[in-house]
């Protein structure tokens, strides 16, 4: 794509990126087809291609962008799907991202969405205010009516408190069991300790069970992802900031072998710290070193080996690939595989290259097109008749679990439980059918993308 | 047809009352997209698009064309890139898209394994499917975009590689909206019944093939079609041979031909070039130096080549069976045979897994939509790109005399040959990529050239193409014999007397 910036705005070097982005765009169009909301609404500005041109023009213009832009870059999930399919791997994260800056720095919204915005990025990222604000919600979904119209949709959304396990970790050291094997950091996160206190608690267990010490490191708290989606770029840098400084000094301490992620879209973030502080002299370096010991907690249990069964539990697991995991990270091998090992038959959900509609804050941003995606794929994990639904990321467990009606699992809770752990408390008084013998035919041949293949195809004919 | 403005109106005016304004899109912005092509010709954009939801919605539409003159210009997931994307074939044309609204898995029958589709299925959506069955049956998939769609694919004469690679060939019963508004289901669908359990299942019914018609036609929009599915194999074993000299083809095709006139290999023979392979890898590392106005070097190609562990061809098939030990025997003798002459160096299945070019044959002998060939588009910068898809007869000097033409004018236009010969018994089609920079006038210029003068050469060596980029679609029909040109003109004038579906499309009407 040919692009029209004056070498004053090109000497500004997150320009120059952006332009260097903008011209590897040639308009193929494949990213069309496989975008959220291009597919749901067919306008062309809300396909990855058509939000490539507002952006151009936005930033070639500079200053404040029309409402138009915003509108359409506001509906972009970020899911990057368009990235995996994009013929010349346009970096279109970075694009958005950069949009994303623009607009917060240059766009004065509605003071509804202004108050929406800033409450979610002072609140989420701290695991004890979104607590108490949690508390509060509660308290004002009584009286909706009293609730400002912009808050309503995210009302809807919070959790009953019967769905909530809310665990705030202390820093501290979890030793291995038995010979230590690594060292590892956890992210506890933020958001995700308030409302699902048993992934942490399931991952700390699976590692320490699989000889890791695991270390959660004063100082860190969120990795920076909610706000730096939001365009809010410096909050994202100085929670960033933090999280680099504690991990640097337990890597100068002690050393650490790598840092556990387990809601992916942190580890997407984390994994990207090299390029958040890319043109910071004095970050660039720990950010880069951080970035690189960063592994989703499905990657380092593959690297472990999972420890066989006690008693395999054959249940039908639904399996969503969070987009953070599957178009940010390219981890998709590593969940089936585990829970494959774990006993578990593994199913893939229909059109899993599309987004649940949860994308960080979007579903309480953009809750109308959130709702569309949510129970869209609601439908497609129930066509798939599971007994248990699994993912990686909270945000998608708490989206797709309210469209589906039923709980939705981190991986981890289930190779916790079927290594010994106990059985997740979501799954406490949900009637399970009874799982199909163990599985004892061989792997299958091709490539494996679900039950089925192999033997169990064997009709007679071949 | 030219469109007139006073008709234009009225037109989307009754579209607008039988289908809602979610049946409609005119906006600047998204008329621009669907002019979008990567031809060397350049865009042309329609003046709206009509987004059907049903059988009876595109008879509205085709009638009120009719009623109105307006042309149409039916797409279905729009992924036919290199060959016309969206992009209608005049502008000022409708385009009426079918892949919105029309994209629905109507059945899957696993016992008589075949599936009924609308035309804005994709492939990933028929796999997404049957894996959600139980991955019981395989689809025949292409190796180019997941997001495309079967029955536009099919009606186009596209292929894939496993023995149900022939997607017309292995498609039965059409539902289809005629130019003149009529709706025809064709095989034994024409039964005047309700319960037409056969349709999908025979192609032998009373009365003419007329499935034909619908290929690479103007003649009608076709709206449902079956589609036969293979039974998924328990085990899949890949094997493939990487042969030094661009000259082995002869020997590659005889080696080839045997083992599919007897059907030993149940899968196609992909014979790609060093460049198809290594090109969806990275961009031509010598094109920045050169400004694009040269091929690449035989030393850039030996050094892509040593770089990807892949030959000047390399040669992939696969075998379906109970085991991988099972198969084991087969994979012997065809490797006993290729490496008969020395030449071929053998790469086993795990090798492969590990080659991204490799896999992806081994996705599309497994019915695995995958986007890895995509990578073939960045060979060049700019976003042009366009396919030349002549075939050859099975005959290794016939072959190898093909590709020394090609390759040369290719070269005497500065341009990459990049090639796929995929062959089954008697006929290899050519998949010819034509990868230029657009935004370069002088190189998009070459890449027309190259194209019309390799058109012509094959034609002088006595071979059509097969596909066919929609630029060149009136000068293709300009190369058939006189005879031919009126048959398709009086099928159109039978079938589609106002001209409203696609005019010009296939250089008919």
């Amino acid at each position: 794509m040919r692009t029209n910036f004056s070498e004053a705005q090109l000497a500004d070097p997150e320009i120059a990126e952006a332009n260097q982005i903008l011209e590897t765009c040639v308009h193929y169009g494949f990213c069309t087809n496989t975008c959220p909301t291009y597919v749901l609404t067919r306008d062309e500005n809300d396909s990855p291609r058509g939000r490539i041109d507002l952006i151009r023009r936005m930033l070639e213009k500079g200053g404040p962008p029309d409402p138009k832009t915003v509108h359409h870059l506001d509906r972009c999930l970020s899911c990057l799907s368009c990235m995996t399919t994009c013929a010349v791997k346009v970096d279109y994260v970075h694009l958005i991202d950069r949009a994303r800056v623009h607009i917060e720095h240059h766009h004065r919204r509605p003071w509804p969405e202004r108050f929406l915005r800033g409450l979610l990025a002072n609140v989420l990222p701290y695991p004890r205010r979104f607590q108490w604000a949690l508390r509060g919600a509660r308290a004002a979904k009584v009286l909706p009516s009293m609730v400002p119209s912009a808050l309503r949709a995210s009302l809807a959304m919070v959790p009953e408190p019967k769905r909530l396990d809310t665990d705030i970790l202390a820093p501290g050291v979890y030793p291995a069991e038995g010979q230590r094997r690594k060292r590892v950091a956890v992210l506890a996160g933020c958001a995700q300790q308030v409302l699902n206190g048993n992934i942490n608690r399931a991952a700390i267990r699976l590692l320490r069970r699989h000889g890791c010490d695991v270390i959660v490191s004063a100082g860190v708290g969120c990795c920076g992802s909610l706000t730096l989606h939001m365009g809010r770029e410096s909050d994202a840098r100085v929670s960033a900031r933090a999280a680099i400084a504690a991990w640097t000094r337990e890597i100068e301490a002690e050393g650490l072998d790598a840092i556990v992620v387990n809601a992916s879209g942190c580890g997407t973030t984390v994994k990207d710290y090299g390029h958040l502080f890319a043109r910071d002299p004095g970050m660039a370096e720990p950010a880069r070193c951080v970035a690189a010991l960063a592994r989703d907690v499905s990657e380092i249990l593959v690297d472990l080996g999972l420890a066989p069964p006690a008693e395999p539990k054959a249940y039908r697991v639904a399996y969503h690939d969070p987009c953070s995991m599957q178009h940010g990270q390219r981890v998709t091998r590593h969940p089936r595989e585990l829970l494959r090992a774990a006993g578990f038959q593994v199913m893939d959900i229909p059109e899993k290259h599309f987004c649940c509609g949860s994308a960080g804050t979007y579903n309480l941003l953009q809750p109308d097109m959130a709702e569309r995606l949510g129970q869209r794929k609601a439908d497609h994990v129930a066509s798939t008749d599971p007994d248990i639904v699994a993912t990686g990321n909270i945000g998608c467990m708490m989206q797709i679990g309210q469209y589906l009606g039923r709980p939705v699992l981190h991986t981890v809770e289930l190779l916790d439980w079927a290594t010994g752990g106990p059985c997740p408390p979501a799954l406490a008084g949900v009637p399970l059918r009874e799982p199909a013998e163990p599985n004892q035919e061989p792997a299958p041949d091709i490539p494996v993308v679900n039950d089925g293949g192999g033997a169990a195809n064997d009709v007679g004919v071949w | 047809m030219r469109i007139q403005e006073a008709r234009i109106e009225p037109f989307f005016a009754e579209i607008q009352a039988s289908l809602g304004s979610e049946g409609i899109n005119r906006d600047p912005e998204t008329l621009r997209r669907y002019g979008e092509n990567t031809m060397p010709g350049g865009d042309r954009s329609p003046v709206g698009v009509v987004y059907p939801a049903s059988t009876q919605d595109a008879q509205t539409i085709v009638r009120a064309a009719n009623r109105h003159g307006v042309p149409l210009y039916p797409v279905s997931t729009g992924n036919n890139i290199g060959l016309g994307s969206r992009s209608a074939v005049h502008p000022g044309q409708v385009i009426v898209d079918l892949g919105y609204r029309m994209n629905r898995i109507l059945e899957v029958d696993e016992r008589l394994a075949f599936a009924v589709v609308e035309p804005g299925v994709s492939y990933q959506a028929m796999y997404d499917e049957l894996v959600r069955r139980g991955n019981k049956l395989m689809l025949d998939v292409t190796s180019g975009p997941p997001q495309g769609g079967m029955i536009g694919n099919a009606l186009d004469k596209g292929a894939g590689y496993t023995p149900y690679f022939d997607h017309f060939g292995f498609a039965c019963g059409m539902e289809v909206v005629l130019g003149n508004g009529e709706v025809l289901r064709t095989g034994d669908g024409a039964l005047d019944a309700g319960n037409l359990i056969n349709w999908h299942t025979s192609k032998y019914s009373f009365g003419p093939i007329l499935d034909g018609l619908f290929t690479q036609s103007n003649y009608g929009i076709v709206t449902r079609m079956g589609i036969w599915l293979l039974p998924r194999p328990p085990a899949i074993r890949s094997f493939h041979f990487a042969f030094p000299d661009d000259d082995d083809l002869e020997q590659i095709i005889e080696l080839c031909r045997p083992l599919k006139l007897s059907n030993f290999v149940p899968t196609l023979f992909r014979v790609c070039n060093d460049l198809y392979l290594c090109g969806s890898e990275g961009e031509n590392p010598e094109y920045r130096a050169s400004g694009g106005k040269r091929s690449i070097s035989d030393e850039g190609r030996r050094a892509l080549r040593e770089s990807h562990g892949v030959g000047a061809w390399t040669v992939s098939g696969a075998f379906y069976g109970p085991s991988a030990e099972a198969l084991e025997p087969q994979i012997k003798r065809v490797r006993d045979l290729f490496c008969q002459s020395g030449k071929a160096r053998y790469i086993a299945h795990e090798e492969a897994e590990g080659i991204g070019p490799l896999q992806v044959a081994i996705n599309t002998f497994s019915g695995i939509p995958s986007v890895g060939e995509l990578g073939l588009l960045k060979w060049r910068p700019g976003g042009g790109n366009t396919w030349f898809l002549p075939g050859t007869p099975m005959d290794g000097k016939i072959a190898n005399e093909f590709q020394r033409v090609c390759r040369k004018v290719y070269e005497d236009h500065g341009l990459d040959y990049t090639v796929m010969n995929v062959c089954g018994p008697r006929f290899a089609r050519g998949l010819h990529v034509i990868t230029f920079n657009r935004e370069d006038e002088d190189e998009r210029r070459r890449a027309d050239d190259c194209y019309r003068r390799m058109s012509e050469e094959v034609a002088r060596l006595g071979v059509f193409v097969g596909r066919a980029p929609l630029d060149y679609h009136e000068f293709h029909m300009g190369q058939a014999m006189a005879s031919f040109r009126e048959a398709c003109s009086g099928i159109k004038q039978a079938l589609d007397p106002n001209g409203v579906i696609a005019p010009g499309r296939y250089g008919i009407g």
